[in-house]
């Protein structure tokens, strides 16, 4: 009954894996700069498969010229970075193929790019893709749900926004 | 007000770490402290804004400091970009 009492809920804004795999927690990267949350807090997911899907709807607000990361900004105003690997900066766009430009607008489910994972795998270096919220300060909280298989589309990342 | 240019030899210019890092730095001080590449402008703060200037090995920026702690702030800023970037 005293559910009756309860404020409204805080509004939230959800954001979904760009990929399919396993999500993790941010925590679990082997990288400081994602798991110590330098570029923002988010999550992570180990991709199964190589196409990198629009996480929202949004434009793309930089496509790296290394393909190796797309970010994008919301509707909403979410600034979020997509990275695919760790260290990957270092291949210079070998083995990944983009499928958009900077300043695209881009709907949820987009294909973005698409990385050769074996190929990224066989260089030495770690396919793990952290999706992480650059403008984190400027919202309440933001926390990685669902740490299970997702697939392209499912919910990874809540953000709460400031009141 | 206080400024200073400074040529990048980071190999990979400002990427996602590098820019990570230089933000975390910006973000001690009260100054206001903006980066320009002469084409486009970004404040040192903003994660998003600083990665899509796209800064390449080579290329010069020039930093902007204003606030209380300017002084200290830029000479704080230009060390970092010295043993970083």
């Amino acid at each position: 009954m005293f559910n009756f009492f309860k404020k409204k809920e805080d509004a939230k804004i959800i954001i979904a894996s760009p990929v399919k795999g396993k999500a993790i927690s941010l925590s679990e990267v082997n990288d400081p700069t994602f798991s110590e949350c330098m570029l923002g807090k988010g999550a992570a997911v180990i991709p199964s498969e190589g196409n990198i899907y629009a996480p929202a709807d949004g434009e793309i607000s930089l496509l790296f010229d290394t393909l190796h990361a797309v970010s994008l900004t919301t509707t909403e105003g979410v600034e979020i970075l997509v990275h695919v690997g760790l260290d990957t900066v270092a291949l210079k766009g070998q083995g990944f193929t983009s499928h958009v430009a900077t300043g695209d607008k881009v709907k949820k489910g987009d294909l973005l790019l698409t990385a050769d994972l074996e190929a990224i795998k066989a260089a030495g270096y770690e396919t793990v893709t952290p999706v992480v919220i650059c403008n984190t300060d400027d919202y309440a909280d933001v926390e990685a749900i669902n740490l299970s298989e997702v697939n392209p589309g499912d919910d990874v990342i809540r953000i709460t926004i400031k009141k | 007000m206080k400024k200073f240019t400074y040529q990048v030899k980071d190999q990979m210019g400002i990427h996602a770490r590098p820019a990570g890092m230089l933000i975390n730095e910006a973000k001690k001080y009260k100054s206001v402290i903006t980066i320009d590449t002469g084409a486009k402008k970004a404040e040192l703060t903003r994660l998003m804004a600083v990665m899509a200037l796209g800064v390449k090995c080579g290329q010069t920026v020039t930093v902007t400091v204003e606030g209380e702690d300017e002084d200290k702030a830029l000479s704080e800023i230009k060390s970092f970009f010295e043993a970083n970037l």
